[in-house]
């Protein structure tokens, strides 16, 4: 299949997926187990999102989406900033960032990411370089200037990494962005996970023209379109993405076709909706990545029955330490609303900058207007 | 005394760029136009020669990127200054300042700071009409998690913009481009005037006024006036709006027991309502007289002329509204 559509992909019916060869399988097991791990945790999230009403946030879960975060989890080294858009626990854990800070967030607990504060679309992990942001497109715009900075720095392998979906692609915003990536060739890879809806609303009921691939094209992006679902080929095409932009500091688009097995937010309900068809919900079920590459482990005999379900137990395990330390964490308290809105030191000019003061001003001047041209 | 020099409010912009720039490697600057000679009024001449397109970036017409680069570039170590030629073209990124800039610190529990600076002109007079000519500081004094300055002399635009290039968090100066060619006595070095710190520019006993912006000249003269006719005016100028020195004008007001306001946005939910409820909410202050806004109408500005001189506030009309209430 050359050109990839939402239309034409529920066509494959069956998706035949291979390991590529000599692809490394510890490798191949370590992105089977962070997909593992992603969709075990959303499933308990989405599990007990609902009706316990504990997680007093809105939350947008990532099942099905899995395979992104897990090759970026292996391909970004740590300078690297990545800044996702509101469906974020996928792009948080790729970076590394702590399972349990996540969960402790969405309970608004003191012990969470931002101190439960922002909550899961506003997510960060300062130390990580990870951002994320409700506003559509906001992350990507964000990225430039990051990307931006990271290319005024000769010695610097770093580069901006922005995860968006489909929907992010109809703000003006995003154009302004791609047009300076193409402008100014900046290290920044963008990668559209294209899962064909905006809340309900398919892309072909919302956008004109050609794929997103071709159209960044037209600015000087390069771009690919692929089976998002595959993550070995998705491997493939970061890697070489990834490794284009750290040596030739160049700004890349991949566009990964994809399916939202979540609802658009919150517990797993939205089919009363209607917006979806049973035959493409069963279609993207059976062609989901964590599905695809556990059936070809399995097949190729990387992985056994019984090492999966000891890494499950295992990633289980974990989920259940993070639900304690969650639940058991206190709520933030609070010292001043005035200093967690602004900072009112400045070191630096402490250090640079002369207090200089004075009253006088010559008020017998003339104020000259100025002429508007 | 330190060394200084006379010069305009537009060249101590340029004078405090250039410094920061020398001072700071991290120090970039981005705008539209800003490395051709005309530079924005002056305040970017020659910067290019001086530290080249990789630090003085020429931006596209794309306001709401510019931003938001500005918040990625900070976050990656830069300290950013975004010039804005007229601030009516800054609200293409108002998304950006709200939903993001100002945000940002909050959001992480104070761990996350984006020293972004953003230089917004507001123009006046000679028919900037309706579209370059207004005053935005309310609003963005209305926002959380930003600070506004608004200074209104040469010396304190320096000041405070060397203040805001070297402090933690985002900053918006608002500047009247009016002021652009008043000269001051200006220190070389750099230095500077802290936010949240007003200045009394002139002693009186009988009226608070405090002036906002290209405001603070016409009380000063409307001071002078009033002078003549035995009415002693103190002049309060508090130079940035977040945060508001409220200590320093209610000191005056608990002297002169009169407080009036003369503020250039328009009259309703504005700086000047703000600084009156603020001052005479917290304490009763036995005035003599309510106190008063003297502010633009709440109206667009109008480009003749004519109008304009009905619209806009000078030395004359504050004089007179100061009489009338005194007099009631
Ligand atoms: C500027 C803006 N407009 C509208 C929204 C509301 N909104 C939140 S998520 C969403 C759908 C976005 O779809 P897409 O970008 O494809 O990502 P997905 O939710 O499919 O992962 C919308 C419209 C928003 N967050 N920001």
């Amino acid at each position: 299949m050359k050109k990839f559509s939402h239309k034409n992909i529920s066509k494959i019916g069956k998706y035949k997926i291979k390991i590529p060869k000599r692809f490394d399988k510890k490798l191949a097991n370590r992105l089977f187990r962070f997909m593992l791990r992603l969709r075990i945790c959303e499933l308990y999230l989405e599990k007990e999102y609902h009706p316990a009403d504990q997680m007093k946030c809105p939350v947008h879960f990532c099942v099905g989406e899995e395979a992104i975060p897990a090759v970026l989890n292996e391909l970004l080294i740590e300078e690297d900033f990545l800044f996702s858009h509101h469906r974020s626990h996928g792009y948080y854990l790729a970076k590394n960032a702590p399972m349990k800070k996540l969960f402790a967030e969405l309970y608004g607990k003191s012990s969470g990411a931002n101190s439960g504060i922002a909550g899961s679309m506003d997510l960060s992990y300062t130390k990580k370089n990870f951002f994320a942001g409700a506003i559509l497109s906001g992350a990507a715009s964000i990225a430039i200037g990051a990307a931006l900075s990271l290319s005024l720095k000769p010695k610097s392998k770093a580069i901006a990494v922005t995860g968006f979906g489909d929907g992010a692609t109809e703000e003006g915003l995003f154009w302004e962005t791609i047009n300076y990536a193409g402008l100014k060739k900046l290290p920044i890879l963008f990668i559209c996970e294209n899962n064909n809806y905006s809340t309900y609303a398919p892309q072909s009921k919302r956008q004109a023209g050609m794929s997103i691939a071709e159209r960044v094209r037209s600015f000087g992006v390069d771009s690919k379109q692929v089976f998002g679902n595959d993550v070995f080929i998705v491997y493939q095409e970061l890697k070489k993405a990834i490794t284009k932009a750290r040596k030739s500091r160049t700004p890349f688009l991949l566009e990964a076709f994809t399916y939202r097995q979540s609802s658009h937010v919150g517990p797993p309900n939205d089919e009363k909706v209607k917006y979806k068809s049973k035959k493409e919900i069963k279609f993207w079920k059976k062609n989901c990545p964590v599905a695809l590459s556990e059936r070809v482990l399995l097949m190729k005999n990387f992985l056994k029955k019984t090492d999966i379900n000891v890494i499950k137990s295992e990633i289980k395990k974990e989920i259940k330490s993070c639900f304690d330390y969650a639940k058991n964490s206190e709520y933030p308290s609070l010292n001043s609303w005035d200093d967690l809105n602004l900072s009112h030191n400045s070191p630096l000019a402490d250090k640079l900058l002369l207090d200089l003061d004075k009253t006088d001003f010559d008020i017998e001047q003339q104020t000259e207007v100025s002429k508007g041209f | 005394m330190e060394k200084s020099k006379r010069i305009s409010y537009s060249q101590a912009i340029n004078d405090a760029t250039s410094q920061a720039m020398k001072m700071s490697k991290d120090v970039i600057i981005m705008g539209q136009l800003i490395d051709y000679s005309s530079g924005v009024f002056g305040t970017t001449s020659g910067l290019i020669n001086k530290f080249g397109e990789k630090r003085v970036k020429d931006f596209p017409a794309a306001e709401s990127l510019m931003t938001q680069a500005g918040v990625g570039a900070a976050l990656a170590g830069q300290r950013v200054l975004l010039v804005h030629i007229r601030i009516d073209f800054m609200i293409y990124s108002l998304d950006s300042i709200v939903n993001w800039l100002s945000m940002w610190r909050f959001k992480s529990n104070r761990e996350s700071n984006v020293p972004v600076v953003i230089r917004a002109i507001v123009g006046r007079g000679w028919g900037q009409g309706p579209q370059h000519s207004k005053s935005l500081h309310a609003w963005f004094a209305h926002l959380p998690g930003i600070k506004v300055a608004i200074p209104a002399t040469a010396f304190d635009a320096k000041g405070l913009l060397l203040e805001s290039i070297f402090s933690e968090g985002p900053s918006i100066i608002i500047e009247h481009r009016s002021l652009f060619n008043l000269k001051d006595i200006v220190p070389n070095r750099p230095y500077r005037v802290r936010y949240g710190k007003a200045i009394v520019r002139r002693k009186g006993n009988d009226v608070t006024l405090v002036a906002i912006g290209c405001n603070v000249i016409d009380a000063l003269k409307a001071a002078k006036i009033l002078k003549k006719d035995g009415i002693d005016i103190e002049v309060v100028d508090p130079r940035t709006l977040t945060p508001l020195d409220r200590e320093t004008i209610n000191k005056s007001v608990k002297k002169t027991k009169r407080l009036v306001v003369v503020d250039p946005g328009w009259e309703s939910f504005g700086a000047a309502s703000e600084i009156i409820t603020s001052v005479t909410t917290r304490q009763n202050l036995h005035l003599i007289s309510n106190p008063l806004r003297i502010t633009l109408p709440d109206s667009h500005t109008p480009m003749s002329l004519a109008l304009e001189e009905k619209y806009y506030i000078n030395a004359q009309k504050i004089v007179n509204k100061i009489k009338k209430l005194l007099k009631k």
